[in-house]
């Protein structure tokens, strides 16, 4: 059983990655906090009492069904707004709404401070992180859980519901677009 | 990544998975102070509801007489609660076989009574002499003459 000390360790260690993995997902701020208290508070109800290495598969699955969660609410949401916009008067206020523009880009704030090295740092950063967000939903998922969280094929399998050849799959081609992406951009990892 | 052609290995690809990761780990730690702020009390809030592992507690006997009659009257009235049926199903069961052995001798013993107060004894019936006799004996004859002085009337 996890201490209160290593549940509050492990969510520590995995708040800032979870609260990324939702804004690449949903690319909504308040949405992405949202999303990663609820996996937060759903890992300690349910699961406080788990051990402590349980805890990072644990907590990438309720993260990912959270995300999930939100897009079938956002899902019927959606259809009763264009339901009833097309009863009434249309606006064309949200047509051209992109969602990669409300990607918010990383505090620009300390790059002057530590020089070149630090803008090439977040510039490579925000490249990666725009080709991270373009990325099919289940390569993205199995790119991040597979490298980000350094999950194993198996737990990745797992935590997605599929098979271990699948996730190979996924990650394979999310690597390949990545790479290809980032190269036409002239940038190398 | 450097050696990129059309395709990576997996080698390259694991890599160029693990750079990844490095940057975008960099990148997390340098959230804005709000984000931050939000995501630790998010955090206090989800430790203060944590589940915590349900410990056995016995449940206090008080020293005094109260507490004992009320634990010892529990055990009594749970015990009593499936003894006393059975008690009562097993006198039960006895008392029906005491009652059907005594009525039956008691029938066996009127039906003995009537075969003993009778005029003739049972095994009379049962002798061939018996028999003979009451078909040529003085019985018989009586009968005999009474219906041969039957038809001259």
């Amino acid at each position: 059983m996890a201490s209160a000390q290593e549940l509050s360790d492990f969510l520590s260690s995995v708040e800032k990655r979870a609260f990324k993995q939702a804004i690449y997902a949903v690319r909504d701020e308040d949405a992405a906090l949202d999303i990663v208290q609820d996996a937060m508070i759903k890992l300690a109800e349910k699961y406080g009492d788990r051990p402590a290495a349980e805890l990072p598969l644990v907590f990438t699955r309720i993260l990912q069904n959270r995300i999930h969660d939100w897009f079938r609410r956002q899902k019927v949401r959606n259809t009763w707004v264009t339901l009833f916009s097309n009863m009434g008067k249309k606006t064309d206020e949200n047509d051209d709404f992109d969602p990669l523009e409300s990607l918010s880009a990383p505090d620009d704030s300390e790059i002057h401070q530590d020089g070149a090295q630090k803008l090439e740092r977040s510039q490579l950063l925000l490249a990666l992180e725009s080709e991270i967000a373009k990325l099919p939903v289940r390569q993205r998922e199995a790119f991040l859980m597979r490298y980000w969280d350094e999950l194993s094929i198996t737990e990745t399998a797992l935590a997605m519901s599929c098979s271990e050849g699948s996730v190979k799959t996924h990650c394979s081609r999310a690597t390949q677009t990545l790479a290809k992406a980032l190269k036409l951009k002239g940038i190398t990892l | 990544m450097k050696h990129l052609d059309e395709t990576l290995s997996q080698t390259q690809a694991d890599q160029f998975g693990r750079a990844s990761a490095a940057l975008l780990t960099q990148g997390a730690q340098s959230l804005p102070a709000g984000i931050k702020d939000r995501l630790h009390a998010a955090r206090m809030k989800a430790l203060s509801i944590r589940k915590v592992e349900k410990v056995l507690v016995q449940k206090p006997v008080f020293a005094g007489t109260m507490g004992n009659y009320s634990s010892g009257s529990n055990s009594l009235w749970d015990t009593v609660g499936w003894v006393a049926p059975l008690v009562v199903l097993v006198f039960g069961l006895i008392g029906i076989a005491q009652w059907q052995n005594d009525s039956r001798i008691i029938d066996i013993a009127e039906v003995d009574a009537a075969l003993l107060t009778d005029d003739v004894p049972p095994d009379a019936y049962a002798d061939s002499g018996f028999l003979a006799f009451l078909k040529n004996g003085p019985l018989s004859d009586s009968e005999d003459s009474a219906s041969d002085l039957s038809p001259s009337k």
